[in-house]
């Protein structure tokens, strides 16, 4: 103890002369920092309702309500979060986690309201004083917490695939499946998209959960065909899945593929579970393919008789005519073929509509019956020269090649279409020609241009990558014959512009620029129709229809009591689509033989 | 050194349990409750005093008060939800939490952390330790009436929440290191400015041993009191200042060094004779080597590169089976998390370890005793303990 | 057949109001040949020709009322001013044999070359007579023909360019 220790602590007395270093107004001279996680903005526009900040918020602060002026559409739930700042921690897990970006916060940190409801609010829709702050935090660049990239699904290179018809693509390993599962916020909207409404996040679940048999039985329950959808769906939740936002979607289909592949298939009719006890009812279905088989599928679960006649060899329809097998190999869609048997379907192959059976006998015979007869029916140009004999329609050469008909393969050929149909024969032919004359000599000419391309991407790629020629925007114009009378190749003209005023499909020609493509022979692979011939004229007088196709309700009834239509011929091309109108009529036939049953 | 020999000799013995045989109804003793409300204490915490006069005979310390149960709350959180609650287990010196929790998960989830997270880490626990001892002196000083020191503490304290806020967004739960990495890199021109507030720190460090350290009377009320001799160190698991006061360098930063301290200069602070004083004027080095600390980091640390590594999808993360102890050097002492991890989505199993732990309990309870009532507080303090981190 | 049997029929005309007269002839001519049309072809294809009926009626309708207006010269020049374009599709669709029991597809094609056809002609009768009321009213059925014939490719392109799945 010194003097020094008395004397020092009346230094204190000099701050008498230091300016004061409080903030006089804070409210309006002390903003938040530029990072200042601050009260929440909501980009409505951007924001998909996919509930994600909802799922990640600690403090259940977060509720996705429904909100005026929204509304749900494929890839939007409609719903939009609300903050309750009575729970809220500003951790801003939920900007970090949202999957559009479009939940961030401002810097502005004060808010007096004397009613406490005002505080419970949906950024972006109640509108703020700070929903036009330009600092505040943002999530910052890489700074993710889910993974966005997809894990990488191998397959063939192309000099590999090119000579055979082997399946491309490998499918994934269990770590690897496992980790694109991870990947998944289940997030929903990818079932409501699609046409089955499958429960996608549970059954990826059952991928990270590594319970494959659980999974089975969930794909079952929607989806009989789900070997096939696993391979070849045209995945539209893939389109709506929430992590495409900032990254690549969810490998939806190969995940449902990986399920399929990881369970022995002598197990599979034991998971699924057999069907209900015999009803009595009979039901006729016409056609083989995902339509029909779907419908008896459920309708002999449901324990009624189901008959099935299929024009063709096997059954499958499009799944087995028309996608080659380097996509959807033969054993797969047969496998599942065979649990739609096994659940006591009676499949009639080779048995078309006409001769022996009769649309009339059927009505007589059984007490239901649906048309799912698919578009079998190739549609012509009729372009000059496309009635030459070289000049084929890919259905029917996709057909010939699935049957194991030896086609006359010409070293060169040239596509007229631009849809997968178009790249499927493309291919499938290329494969012939590698293996017969050595070399690929196929050109595709598409109308549409690569932006406005109908074939899938990476069906395009894989034909570049396989040696074929894509021609975009080239309108056919005529078939070319020599003297002799063999085709040499086909003429086009540049197309100029896709669509119309009005934004229909309308393309413009430039009669300027010509082209002739090589080829001994053309194939049309520009559309088709149903081979409604089958139903009879009477039948036809009789039904209602809308613009060529058979008019029906909701359910797929049509305009005739006993009779149903579903499938690519009511609702256009596309696999499951197919199996949700299966599912659909089954449901409505089976109502309707059981009302039989009370009165 | 007769002062520091306990002198019970007029007292009744203790019974086999410890307890005192007091009898009330003489009217010699007089039981008093001091809090959960006090001087003494940042957070709530009480203290039942039997004393004898103006001399405590028994102090008997309650918990409780601040118990939020957050252990429990993070065995139903995921690995993500947890990260936001972990700064609120220590509300003065939050970022300890977000340390350990987010090192120990990564440890057993192994991920591997960007070089400059660990720098940034490292930045943001030297920070936090200045303005934990901050409030300390401000505590310390009031519980002896000296009210000024509390407003300069609480200013320069403020300076460095301003930094906090630019770095990370927020000025008390900064929820910045998260498992993976920390969020952001520094804003741009946080150097300049950090450096402008060290010295401000500076600044007030020195009016404060002006003013507190110099002071005859603060010298006069600690000197001498509330010794924690060398030999309780162990036996009390005492560590931090406390134990560095009494001449033990127990330094977690040195001991078992984590993040970027082996590439740091420094050396602990110790004293010679741990009571209040020096265990005050422990802190007010320590606070330099924090400065210092703070220069060396922003001068050595990477300029760029990630700071983030790449988590899985945190919606569904699950950590394998495993368990771990993760320890850091807090300024009140040994900070640690204990994780169990049984392969799910939630940890098994969350102990926190805060310091205040056994200081303010079982070496209180054994400090307390012959202590004058008036000194209780400024005992209290000395120890620098935080109910909340007792009571997870 | 820019100088087909309607060329020779409308060329020596020089009043708007007889010119009108048997262009609406015309459309009067196709609409009926659709409805006659329209029990030949199978019910689920039906819908087409009946369109087709529907349209040429109101192409009939729309000129009918127009010979009937006093300021029709500059009602056309007014239309003239908006032409629609030729997009040359039609050349590339034949005209068919349409027989006993056509398809959707070859109707179309028939309609199309019906139009294409019209059009070709009106424009042809403007290009050879001199500016004024009548080079201006052949402009003006021309440029509806246009319109229409471009209408009908926009349906051809939804019934036979599905695009394949």
């Amino acid at each position: 103890m010194t003097v020094q220790d008395v004397l020092s602590p009346f230094t204190a007395w000099k701050n008498l002369f230091r300016d004061p270093v409080t903030v006089r107004d804070p409210l309006t001279e002390r903003p938040g920092a530029a990072r200042y996680r601050g009260f929440h903005k909501n980009d409505v526009a951007e924001c998909i309702g996919c509930g994600t900040c909802e799922a990640i918020c600690q403090n259940a602060a977060i509720d996705m309500v429904p909100v005026d002026g929204i509304e749900t559409k494929e890839g939007d739930s409609g719903l939009r979060p609300q903050i309750d700042y009575g729970r809220c921690c500003w951790c801003a897990l939920c900007v970090d986690v949202c999957m559009t970006g479009s939940l961030t916060m401002s810097n502005e940190y004060t808010w007096i309201d004397s009613d406490p409801d005002a505080f419970r609010f949906v950024p972006g829709v109640d509108h703020k004083s700070w929903d036009d702050a330009e600092l505040g935090y943002h999530r910052p660049d890489g700074h993710r917490l889910t993974p966005p990239e997809r894990i990488v699904m191998r397959e063939m290179d192309p000099e590999r695939r090119i000579g055979n018809f082997e399946e491309i693509v490998d499918g994934y390993s269990v770590e690897e499946a496992r980790a694109e599962a991870e990947r998944c916020v289940a997030c929903g909207l990818c079932v409501a998209t699609c046409p089955a409404h499958m429960s996608i996040p549970d059954y990826i679940a059952t991928i990270r959960e590594g319970d494959y048999e659980a999974g089975l039985k969930l794909l079952y329950e929607t989806n009989p065909f789900s070997q096939v959808c696993g391979r070849v769906c045209t995945h539209k939740c893939e389109t709506v899945c929430a992590v495409h936002h900032e990254g690549d979607p969810i490998a939806i289909r190969w995940l449902k593929r990986h399920i399929t592949d990881q369970v022995d298939r002598d197990r599979y009719v034991d998971i699924i579970g057999r069907p209900a006890g015999e009803t009595g009812h009979k039901v006729a279905v016409v056609g083989a393919g995902p339509a029909g088989l779907t419908a008896a599928f459920d309708l002999a679960r449901m324990g009624h008789a189901v008959t099935v006649f299929e024009a063709r060899k096997h059954a499958g329809g499009m799944t087995r005519y028309g996608i080659p097998e380097y996509r959807l190999p033969y054993d797969a869609l047969d496998a599942d073929v065979d649990v739609i048997r096994a659940m006591g379907v009676d499949i009639k192959c080779d048995t078309p509509i006409g001769d022996k059976v009769t649309m009339t006998g059927l009505e007589k015979d059984f007490d239901t019956v649906l048309v799912a007869i698919g578009l079998h029916l190739g549609r012509s140009t009729r372009i000059p020269g496309s009635d030459h004999p070289k000049v084929a329609k890919a259905v029917d050469l996709l057909r010939a090649i699935t049957d194991g008909e030896t086609i006359d393969v010409p070293k060169t050929a040239v596509v007229i279409g631009g849809g997968n149909v178009a790249m499927d024969i493309a291919r499938s032919l290329a494969r012939l020609q590698k293996q017969i004359h050595g070399e690929v000599g196929m050109t595709v000419t598409a109308l549409e241009d690569f932006s406005h391309f109908l074939a899938d991407p990476e069906e395009v790629k894989e034909s570049f990558e396989e040696g074929i020629e894509i021609f975009d925007a080239r309108g056919p114009r005529e078939v070319l014959v020599d003297e002799v009378g063999n085709v040499t190749g086909l003429k086009t003209w540049k197309v100029v512009s896709i669509f119309d005023d009005k934004g229909r499909f309308a393309p413009t020609y430039d009669e300027g620029d010509e082209r002739i493509h090589v080829g001994t022979m053309v194939i049309e692979a520009i559309g088709q129709a149903a081979d409604v011939a089958l139903l009879g004229e009477a039948l036809t007088e009789k039904l209602e229809w809308n613009r060529g196709r058979i008019t029906v309700d909701a359910d797929g009834r049509t305009s005739e009591p006993w009779l149903w239509a579903a499938g690519d011929c009511v609702n256009g091309p596309d696999v499951v689509h197919a199996v949700a109108d299966g599912h659909r009529v089954a449901a409505s036939m089976d109502a309707v033989l059981k009302a039989k049953e009370l009165s | 050194m007769a002062l520091f020999e306990l002198d019970r000799s007029q007292y009744p013995e203790a019974k086999a349990d410890g307890s005192l045989d007091i009898d009330l109804a003489s009217g010699k003793y007089l039981k008093l409750w001091q809090g959960p409300q006090h001087p003494g204490i940042t957070g709530n915490m009480s203290v039942e005093l039997t004393v004898c006069g103006d001399e405590v005979v028994e102090g008997r310390t309650h918990v409780g008060y601040l118990h939020r149960g957050f252990e429990k709350l993070m065995e139903r959180r995921t690995f993500i939800q947890c990260f936001p609650i972990v700064c609120r287990i220590c509300v003065p010196e939050p970022d300890f939490n977000e340390y350990c929790y987010a090192a120990a998960v990564e440890e057993l989830a192994g991920l591997e952390v960007p070089e400059r997270a660990h720098w940034i880490r490292t930045l943001i626990l030297e920070m936090g330790r200045i303005n934990s001892y901050m409030m300390y002196l401000g505590g310390q000083a009031g519980s002896f009436g000296m009210g000024v020191i509390g407003q300069w503490a609480t200013y320069v304290r403020d300076l460095m929440l301003d930094r906090f806020e630019e770095m990370t967004g927020a000025r008390i739960y900064h929820m910045f290191i998260l498992p993976g990495g920390v969020r952001d890199g520094l804003p741009e021109g946080f150097a300049v400015r950090m450096e402008e507030t060290l010295r401000e720190v500076e600044r007030a460090l020195k009016d404060i041993n002006d003013v507190m350290y110099c002071n005859a009377v603060f010298k006069k009320r600690t000197v001498g009191v509330g010794v924690i001799t060398p030999e309780m160190i162990e036996p009390y698991g005492v560590t931090g200042p406390n134990a560095r006061a009494a001449g033990v360098a127990k330094d977690v930063r040195k001991d078992q060094p984590y993040l970027v301290y082996p590439e740091l200069d420094f050396e602990p602070v110790t004293g010679s004779v741990s009571d209040i004083y020096t265990r005050a004027d422990v802190r007010r080095r320590d606070v330099h080597v924090s400065i210092d600390l703070i220069r060396q980091i922003l001068q050595k640390m990477p300029k760029d590169g990630p700071v983030m590594t790449r988590l899985p999808n945190v919606l569904n993360w699950k950590i394998p089976e495993g368990e771990t102890y993760i320890r850091g050097e807090c300024s009140r002492g040994e900070y640690g998390y204990y994780l169990v991890t049984d392969g799910s989505g939630y940890p098994r199993r969350v102990n926190v370890r805060g310091p205040s732990y056994t200081h303010a309990m079982a070496l209180l309870e054994k400090l307390i005793v012959n202590a004058n009532i008036s000194d209780v507080a400024g005992l209290m303090v000395s120890l620098h303990t935080y109910p909340p981190e007792i009571e997870r | 057949m820019p100088e087909g049997r309607g060329y020779q029929r409308l060329k020596p005309l020089t009043n708007l109001q007889d010119i009108l007269d048997v262009a609406t002839e015309f459309e009067r001519t196709a609409r009926d040949f659709y409805k006659d049309l329209v029990p030949k072809v199978s019910k689920n294809i039906r819908y087409l020709v009946e369109e087709l009926a529907e349209e040429e009626q109101e192409h009939f309708d729309l000129f009918a009322d127009l010979a009937r207006r006093d300021d029709l010269g500059d009602l056309v020049r007014h239309e003239i001013e908006r032409p629609a374009s030729d997009r040359k599709f039609s050349d590339c669709v034949h005209l068919p044999d349409l027989g006993e029991n056509p398809d959707d597809q070859a109707v179309l094609q028939y309609a199309l070359m019906r139009e294409h056809a019209a059009m070709e002609q009106y424009t042809a009768l403007a290009e050879r007579t001199p500016p004024g009321p009548v080079h201006d009213l052949f402009l003006f059925l021309a440029n509806e023909e246009t319109k229409h014939k471009n209408e009908l490719e926009a349906i051809y392109y939804e019934i036979v360019h599905s695009g394949g799945v």
